[in-house]
């Protein structure tokens, strides 16, 4: 019994170690499917906030959005262009918005959320997940792409644009 | 600081201090307005000036906070002006009736596409937001430090880099692709056709090749182009130089069409 706990706690343990290093996890259940991603990044909170808010200037720094138009501000609501399906613009409201620490936005089908943490040696861990369901979920749960490679991806373009301008002199 | 010793200074400093305010509201007329206000303002608040800072980045603060109360209130620039006031120039026969006056009888009516390549990076700089605007021109123009232009700006050192970073990033890109002297590709020529117009008699492609930024376009590095670009309107008083009398009635030109252009957006 000890031993099973041991070991289930290692596998816990190596998880979310996985996860802040920029690897993405998927829990897939019947009626739901998660993402999420989190990273260590070594930059002031309001610069990667800044780059989360600034939604005309996303096409620049992350490969995974094609454009966002609107404003990236509390229940403003903007159409967002993703590289994971370039036929579809996804209009999401935002949903919640504290200034560098947490960002929702989402629509019907589901919401995204990030958030930004102070750690104690100065980072911040930058967290992504993304929930996607409903009672239908299963007919169309196949169609839906993987979100893992566009949720690297993104965690790692937000953590090379944050600290490139953190350097800068 | 006795006023004697600030009005000497002030002297050194106003200079850069009116091109600064120009380049960021592409107003003539502001920039002797806020000039002037900054000056008073300064004299008024002069006891209150400890030295913390250095007299220029205070006088900078001063008229950078009068400046963005009114560019707060405006509508940004599109990235395409050269195209839009292009076009209204060359429906406006007054326009070039005036452009060629100055251009025969002013000493100060010398047209040079180095003049050209300062006065477009001012009207397209009106496209970034505002923060990025002022942030590039601080830096790479006025050649403040980070520290110094948070003071400026009251923000963050962390937002001062950002805006930086972006402001620079988006002006290296719109350069890249709309500029004919740097991407063969480019969608404007205006540089080299000004020039084909004011100096006919001149081989306008040995005139733009003495240009360190069109020398180096083949190599292909932006960055270093844009910091080459940025040389080129550190060295010009837009108010001073030799093509200033023609440069600014395009200028007053451009800011017109531009006012007009962006009213009728909001329709």
């Amino acid at each position: 019994m000890n031993r099973l706990i041991t070991l289930l706690t290692i596998t816990m343990m190596t998880t979310t170690t996985m996860a802040q290093n920029g690897k993405a996890i998927t829990v897939k259940k019947t009626f739901s499917r998660e993402t999420s991603v989190s990273i260590n990044i070594k930059a002031d909170a309001s610069i990667i906030w800044a780059l989360l808010t600034n939604a005309a200037d996303y096409p620049r720094w992350n490969s995974t959005v094609v454009a966002i138009d609107g404003k990236i501000a509390l229940n403003e609501k903007i159409n967002l262009k993703s590289t994971l399906d370039t036929s579809r613009t996804f209009k999401l409201a935002i949903k919640e918005f504290e200034t560098n620490k947490r960002l929702v936005w989402g629509d019907a089908m589901g919401k995204r959320i990030f958030t930004l943490t102070q750690n104690a040696n100065g980072e911040i861990t930058f967290a992504m997940s993304e929930k996607i369901g409903g009672p239908m979920f299963p007919l169309f749960a196949k169609m839906i792409p993987s979100f893992d490679q566009s949720f690297e991806q993104f965690a790692s373009d937000l953590k090379k644009e944050s600290e490139a301008i953190m350097e800068a002199k | 600081m006795t006023v004697e010793l600030f009005n000497q200074e002030f002297e050194g400093i106003v200079g850069h201090l009116k091109s600064y305010i120009l380049r960021i509201t592409a107003s003539i007329a502001d920039a002797e307005d806020i000039v002037h206000d900054t000056y008073l303002k300064a004299l008024d608040k002069l006891h209150t000036f400890r030295g913390d800072a250095s007299l220029k980045t205070w006088l900078f603060t001063i008229a950078s906070n009068l400046a963005k109360d009114n560019l707060r209130a405006q509508k940004r620039w599109t990235e395409n002006v050269t195209d839009i006031t292009k076009e209204a120039a060359l429906n406006n026969k007054q326009f070039f009736q005036e452009a060629m006056n100055i251009r025969m009888t002013s000493p100060y009516g010398q047209y040079e596409a180095k003049e050209h390549i300062a006065f477009c990076f001012t009207c397209i700089s009106k496209s970034l937001p505002l923060e990025q605007q002022l942030c590039v021109f601080l830096k790479e123009v006025y050649e403040f430090k980070v520290s110094e232009i948070t003071s400026i700006l009251n923000t963050t050192e962390a937002m001062v880099k950002y805006y930086l970073h972006t402001g620079r990033s988006k002006m290296i890109n719109i350069f890249d692709g709309r500029c004919a002297l740097i991407n063969k590709e480019g969608v404007c020529h205006q540089c080299s056709e000004l020039n084909g117009i004011f100096n006919p008699k001149q081989n306008t492609q040995e005139e733009l090749m003495k240009i360190d930024l069109v020398k180096e376009a083949e190599k292909g590095d932006k960055e270093h182009l844009f910091d080459l670009r940025m040389q080129v309107l550190r060295e010009i008083d837009p108010f001073k130089s030799k093509a200033s009398e023609l440069q600014l009635h395009h200028l007053e030109h451009n800011r017109q069409v531009m006012e007009k252009y962006l009213e009728k957006s909001e329709d």
